[in-house]
């Protein structure tokens, strides 16, 4: 599959904390504006895909509104964030087998004004496992990150001070990126000084529930170089692997699915992680930032908060990661976001914000406590 | 205040909730291969065997982690109160959250700390139901 597919177009609605319309809508959105940047038209659409928790509209309802009469592809996929990068991978399979040609991809989420996750205003999703924890009230993301979280932050001593360093340096992104909802400067007194959510989340910690819907636009390599943007192939994308918050079989909440997806994306992609330049790693809380910088193999397990305080993840470091602010500063519409900015920086459209000569991208979901699965794509400039 | 949500209960795990509801805490055993195995499933994943049996574990465990909520989420829950992740003495992946039998910030918890099962009766928007209260063993010298 290495680099037969490209990601063309890339779509955004606002982001805010009341779209004021439906999931539908913020969809058909997305994906115009995502068409429009590849110039496609509905007319080559052939696939559709997203991922959903019961808080979205349905794929084939998207593909009837659009006008697309053959769909030869079609994905609704029941998952959070660990399975944002999972429809990009799927979409990529349906393309490189031939199943569809030019498949949209997209996540459309009224986060803050209709469905805020985990509980409140709905039911908690249907899950086998919430019996377990809906009972002691637990059910939230900020809980069950927490509770990763505390385990992490004490196998490898992780300070508070260590947290906000990711969370600052995701700010000071932000402030150059005029979609984040966050730009206002963070110190590191307002991020120690800020509240407790879930001990050992403060609110700086938590990512920005959002009104918003991101699209993608995935085709065959050859035809993104007869495109209107430069084209940016996917070299790897993987699926797969985890455990959960329960007994599986792991039982070690200090590491993550990324640990073992990250070998066979790399290996798929003919790629290290010293050849990554830019790295959008899902960060719905902090812990996750750091987590992954060494699931992912950028450190060894315990150094990522001395390589985010060594100022590798800022501008000029050796990885910059979450150069848009990510979910805790640009905003949280559950991981396809990352992508999206992972494209804009290898196509040298960052603005500010660009990281200089930026080739080769990691994007990645969250890495996989919940639902017990994670999902990554490498992306490539083809330059 | 509403009422606490009451578990929904599948088929698999209507047994464990009727167990704890008789304040009996067991686990599947498999006939096979005797891993232990929560939460209920059918099959083995160590060795795909469909014989099981209910059994009691020692009820002995280890914190593996919590946490204390400070913001109430959920109607029926007042902030502040714990949450935490035993893992179980019998084996080292058995990690089965519940409430805390302690003070409500959690104060002297710590990550490895002996732990014992214990119940709680409560009153849920379905009536009533038993629940996990994890109890500390080390707290003797009135820690709590």
């Amino acid at each position: 599959m290495r680099d037969r597919t490209a990601i063309v177009g890339v779509g955004y609605t606002e982001f805010s904390k009341n779209s004021g319309v439906s999931t539908l809508t913020l969809a058909l959105r997305a994906i115009t504006a995502a068409l429009d940047d590849a110039g496609l038209s509905r007319q080559d659409v052939d696939g559709v895909a997203c991922h959903r928790v019961g808080d979205s509209v349905q794929a084939v309802l998207v593909a009837q509104s659009l006008g697309i009469k053959d769909l030869r592809y079609h994905l609704d996929l029941f998952g959070g964030g660990s399975t944002s990068h999972q429809v990009l991978a799927s979409a990529a399979m349906a393309v490189t087998t031939g199943m569809a040609d030019t498949v949209v991809c997209w996540r459309a989420i009224n986060a803050r004004s209709e469905f805020r996750m985990g509980g409140t205003g709905r039911a908690a999703p249907d899950t086998t496992e919430f019996q377990y924890q809906v009972p002691y009230g637990y059910a939230t993301p900020p809980q069950q990150f927490a509770m990763q979280a505390r385990a992490y932050l004490d196998a490898y001593n992780v300070k508070p001070e260590d947290l906000g360093r990711v969370a600052i340096t995701q700010r000071n992104y932000a402030q150059q990126s005029p979609r984040a909802m966050m730009r206002k400067p963070l110190t590191m007194d307002d991020y120690l000084s800020s509240r407790w959510v879930v001990e050992p989340l403060r609110l700086f910690d938590c990512c920005l529930e959002t009104d918003a819907a991101v699209a993608l636009v995935v085709t065959s390599a050859e035809r993104a170089r007869d495109l209107a943007r430069p084209p940016v192939l996917i070299s790897a994308a993987a699926y797969g692997s985890g455990q959960t918050l329960f007994s599986n079989g792991g039982g070690n909440f200090a590491t993550s699915a990324a640990s073992t997806l990250a070998p066979r994306l790399f290996e798929m992609g003919g790629l290290t992680p010293g050849d990554v330049d830019v790295a959008e790693l899902y960060d719905a809380f902090t812990p996750l930032v750091l987590l992954q910088l060494e699931d992912y193999g950028f450190c060894a397990k315990g150094e990522a908060a001395g390589f985010v305080a060594d100022g590798q993840t800022a501008p000029g470091g050796r990885l910059p990661v979450n150069t848009h602010g990510g979910h805790l500063s640009e905003g949280y519409v559950h991981g396809l976001n990352h992508a999206a900015e992972a494209v804009t920086q290898l196509r040298g459209a960052a603005g500010a914000r660009q990281v200089p000569d930026a080739t080769v991208a990691l994007s990645t979901a969250q890495p996989g406590y919940v639902a017990g699965t994670t999902s990554a794509v490498l992306l490539r400039a083809d330059r | 205040m509403t009422a606490q949500p009451a578990p929904t209960v599948d088929r698999d795990s209507r047994p464990w909730w009727e167990a704890l509801a008789r304040h009996e805490f067991v686990l599947q055993r498999c006939a096979s291969c005797a891993t232990w195995r929560w939460p209920a499933r059918a099959i083995c994943n160590r060795c795909g065997s469909f014989d099981w049996s209910w059994q009691p574990p020692s009820g002995q465990a280890t914190v593996a982690s919590w946490i204390v909520t400070r913001h109430a989420f959920l109607p029926g829950f007042e902030a502040p109160y714990v949450v935490l992740t035993a893992r179980l003495a019998e084996q080292p992946d058995l990690l089965i959250p519940g409430g805390y039998d302690g003070p409500s910030d959690g104060a002297g918890l710590h990550i490895g700390g002996p732990l014992t099962v214990a119940y709680h009766d409560v009153t849920t928007d379905d009536g009533p139901w038993t629940l996990l209260r994890w109890r500390r063993t080390d707290m003797e010298g009135g820690s709590r």
